[in-house]
């Protein structure tokens, strides 16, 4: 199935969807998206997970480096309607509570 | 009727999607409701992505060998690999991440899933070098 990446840029800010599956082969091409897209996110960034079909730890750990990085640019870092396979696995790592969901 | 599973496959991160679906069908064989199957298919990617990570150091040529097998009282999961063994300290279970993100330390999340996922957990060297990870999930009733 692999993984697909779409960014778009709207008044809102900028937005990342993410379609299909982050495991270690997919998730250095998400993390290269989202890193790049940071510095110039002035609205902030949102990563869409609604079409997320399966993440590992490695995709948990991208989005976790995502949301430092915005910090440390003081830009607002959201997940958009992650899918019930995101939320299970953020779930069981405990980390479900550290992002902002929209 | 011997419904075990034995999978060898490189060490190649472009081969865990077909692992994970094979884990997937035979998880399902069994009397498995679909979240546990959803979090026993993760942890068994997790160990393979180890394998590839730490264990390869990212090579592609090592091979990665799956054993699954059903006994009577709970499934049985072996993930072994060939490449440098794990350090003690870094397979032990400890409480996941606080819920503060700069506390958080990178790495070492699939390991604490493996051992959330599974009622028995066992980390040891391999037969020949390398490392072995036996994961047991009980079976229902």
């Amino acid at each position: 199935m692999g993984l697909t990446i779409e960014k778009s840029q709207s008044s809102d800010g900028s937005l990342i969807r993410v379609v299909g599956e982050v495991d270690l082969y997919s998730s250095p091409e998400l993390r290269k998206a989202i890193l790049k897209a940071i510095p110039s996110a002035d609205g902030g960034l949102a990563i869409d997970l609604e079409s997320v079909t399966y993440i590992d730890s490695s995709g948990v750990a991208t989005l976790v480096e995502g949301l430092r990085s915005a910090r440390e640019h003081d830009v607002g870092f959201v997940l958009v309607a992650p899918s019930p396979a995101v939320r299970q696995v953020l779930e069981l790592a405990r980390l479900d509570s550290i992002f902002e969901v929209r | 009727m011997n419904r075990d599973l034995h999978l060898t496959v490189r060490s190649d991160p472009k081969l865990l999607a077909s692992v994970r679906s094979l884990v997937r069908s035979w998880v399902n064989s069994w009397e498995v409701d679909e979240k546990t199957a959803d979090e026993v298919v993760l942890a068994i990617d997790e160990a393979c992505t180890n394998a590839i990570r730490h264990a390869y150091e990212g090579r592609r040529d090592g091979s990665v060998e799956l054993t699954l097998h059903a006994a009577e009282k709970h499934l049985e999961f072996q993930v072994s690999d060939s490449g440098v063994p794990c350090p003690p300290e870094c397979t032990e279970r400890r409480p996941l991440h606080p819920p503060d993100v700069d506390d958080m330390q990178p790495g070492g999340l699939g390991i604490q899933l493996i051992h959330k996922v599974f009622d028995e957990v066992d980390f040891c060297p391999g037969v020949s070098g390398g490392n072995c990870v036996t994961m047991k999930l009980k079976r229902s009733k």
